[in-house]
């Protein structure tokens, strides 16, 4: 029985800027189950963290959120900092793309993880350090005992990275939004901390979020992927459909560009020409079309509706339709 | 940590001992001697006078007999108050000079943090407005027509304060000079706390605090606060060398018989041996801060710690 945990509703991000308004993010829906992995690709820019930190209420006082964004039957967006603060650390959490600036430097690591257990499970110091110990154990940080009293800077990344989950998971959260948890890393231990997130989802039937911009890594542990592009949604639908037959040019470019290791064929890697485009200057009707090859007058007018199919598709040209 | 602390105080050492030999000689280079304007002396008691100060030795072996007396904690006698040792000079006037700077240093501090904490806190608001303008009139103002403003109001028209003097053990005579001596300084760590907080409040790991839930006050206690602090902490060395410099004036407006005065009529009288003085008091004083700043910093930031 599915029960949704998350529900992100015409979501968009606006920043006002000397030079204008720049849309960062445009009319993005998500429904994320118990259990649930849902993998958001793209490329750099395309608006996959200012989402969510729009979600969690993180973003600067120049951006303005439009759109509604509910946790259980618990409003995220405009609900006051007291009632939001109830829920983010609680029911939702989030790591952050860069774990070498994103703890405190002067706390040592175990008070950072055990902050939040004193605040939202009321736990004693003692006890939330004691929590605090089990995490680190579980994220599979070695040494953990002595890691508690160590500082961040003495930490190496992967450390760090691992740490952050903890700190996420602290609480047990329903919603965990992993933004980039792996791109600081190397090869072994990005592989270590995916498999950890995969498992914890299973074990506690949490909803995981994972924004990445690597198709591998959604392939390894997403149940559903979305793709975006300039700050839209462009293709949805099950990780088994987006990696093999996706119907937007896009996605499929995507994974034209992408090594496999499982894949045999001798077709060259191409580069996805032309570069992503910066949400101040988007290009008029469907954003991709200027990098698209079968991009045509439509294209350049209209913005594509979603079309329903083997996967959701803003596409004028879905591949699969006539 | 201790042996940190120990191991930069006698770093301090050598360089001590470079400010004292190169103002020695520098002053020694300035045209003019201790006894020169007393055109009436006949020229045998100049010499006699040069000679019982040992001035007609060659310049190594002056400096020589001043390091000496110096390890021995005997900073000569001055050639001017005849009756009186640099020693006892400086002992008079040190204990108000160095109440005045370091009342006016910690009044900075308690004063000028919270200030500009509040400004980043209500960023772009009329308080950080408001709040700024008076910064930027505290920085431009300079003390002696601050110091005479203040005594003018408080002392002569409200009466609240004396106007100026001293009477030891009376804290209210402090009062005015610290106020004038610290706005400034005031002034500049409030603009220094609001910029940092500022950058602070917009770093990961301020988002990463938030994330977890934890109120706007705790995020600023427990995350944010430290890390703000250390630009504010690296400008305690120049403000010691601001409030030195600043108390000489402040002292003056306010009749004072601080340290301060020694320091600009042993120059004036080229009484060697008293300038000599003031300045291994207060370079040694300037010295000190810069290394409770440096081991402050080392506690808000344990990244810099035991190296
Ligand atoms: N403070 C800001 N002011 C103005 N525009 C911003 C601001 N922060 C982000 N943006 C805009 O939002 C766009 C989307 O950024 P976002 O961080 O969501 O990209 P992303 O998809 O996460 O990319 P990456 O893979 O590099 O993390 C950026 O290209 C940028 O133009
Ligand atoms: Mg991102």
């Amino acid at each position: 029985m599915n029960r949704t945990l998350l529900s992100i509703r015409e979501l968009s991000v606006r920043y006002s800027t000397p030079d204008g308004i720049v849309p960062a993010v445009n009319d993005f829906s998500l429904d994320l189950q118990a259990g649930e992995c849902v993998g958001i690709v793209g490329e750099s820019g395309a608006g996959k963290s200012q989402s969510f930190l729009a979600v969690m209420g993180l973003l600067p006082g120049n951006a303005t959120v439009g759109g509604t964004a509910t946790l259980g039957s618990e409003s995220l967006l405009g609900c006051g900092i007291d009632a939001l603060n109830r829920l983010r650390g609680a029911r939702i959490a989030m790591i952050f793309q860069d774990p070498m600036t994103s703890l405190t430097p002067h706390m040592r690591v175990g008070e950072q993880i055990a902050e939040s257990l004193v605040l939202h499970k009321g736990l004693s110091q003692t006890d939330a350090m004691a929590r605090a110990l089990d995490l680190l154990q579980q994220v599979q940080v070695t040494d953990a005992r002595r890691r508690l009293h160590q500082y961040p800077h003495e930490l190496s990344g992967g450390m760090r990275q691992r740490v952050m989950i903890a700190v996420a998971l602290a609480c047990d959260p329903e919603v965990l939004i992993a933004d980039e948890p792996t791109t600081a890393l190397d090869v072994t231990v990005q592989a270590q901390i995916l498999s950890l997130l995969a498992e914890l989802k299973r074990e506690r039937r949490m909803g995981l979020v994972l924004v990445t911009h690597d198709l591998g890594v959604v392939a390894g542990v997403a149940d559903r992927v979305l793709v975006m592009y300039g700050g839209r949604v462009v293709e949805s639908g099950a990780v088994g459909e987006m990696l093999v037959s996706p119907r937007h040019p896009y996605t499929r470019a995507l994974l034209r560009s992408m090594p496999r290791i499982d894949d045999d064929r001798t077709a060259p890697l191409t580069a996805i020409p032309g570069q992503p485009p910066s949400p101040a200057k988007l290009p008029s009707g469907c954003a991709f079309h200027p990098r698209c090859a079968g991009a045509d007058a439509a294209c350049r007018d209209q913005l594509p509706a979603m079309l329903e199919g083997r996967t959701r598709a803003a596409c004028h040209h879905p591949e699969g339709a006539s | 940590m201790l042996r940190y602390a120990l191991r930069r105080l006698l770093g301090v050492i050598p360089t001590l001992f470079a400010i004292i030999t190169l103002s020695f000689f520098v002053i020694r280079i300035a045209p003019g001697g201790p006894f020169d304007d007393e055109q009436t002396l006949p020229p045998e008691i100049k010499a006699n006078l040069e000679a019982a100060y040992g001035l007609d030795q060659p310049l190594h072996v002056q400096y020589g007999r001043y390091l000496a007396g110096l390890v021995r904690g005997d900073f000569g006698p001055s050639f001017k108050f005849k009756d009186f040792s640099v020693t006892e000079l400086i002992a008079q006037g040190l204990p108000i000079s160095l109440t005045l700077g370091l009342s006016a240093i910690l009044v900075a501090l308690l004063i000028g943090v919270p200030l500009g904490s509040l400004a980043a806190l209500r960023q772009n608001r009329p308080t950080d407005h408001s709040i700024m303008a008076v910064a930027v009139l505290g920085i431009a103002l300079p003390s002696f027509v601050v110091g005479p403003l203040l005594a003018l109001t408080f002392g002569l028209h409200l009466r609240w304060l004396p106007v100026a003097g001293w009477e030891s053990g009376q804290w209210r005579y402090l009062v005015l000079p610290v106020i004038t001596l610290a706005l400034p300084v005031i002034a500049y760590i409030a603009r220094l706390t609001r910029g940092s907080l500022l950058e602070v409040l917009r770093s990961n790991f301020v988002r990463t605090a938030r994330s977890k839930g934890l109120s706007e006050r705790a995020i600023l206690w427990r995350h944010a606060l430290r890390p703000a602090m250390l630009p504010v902490v690296s400008y305690l060395g120049p403000a010691t060398a601001f409030v030195i410099t600043g108390s000489l004036v402040v002292e003056t407006v306010f009749g004072l018989p601080g340290s301060g005065r020694y320091l600009v009529q042993g120059a004036i009288n080229r009484d060697y041996t008293l300038v000599m003085g003031m300045i291994v008091v207060y370079g040694s004083v300037t010295l000190l801060f810069n290394l409770i700043a440096d081991l402050l910093y080392g506690w808000l930031d344990p990244r810099v710690r035991y190296d």
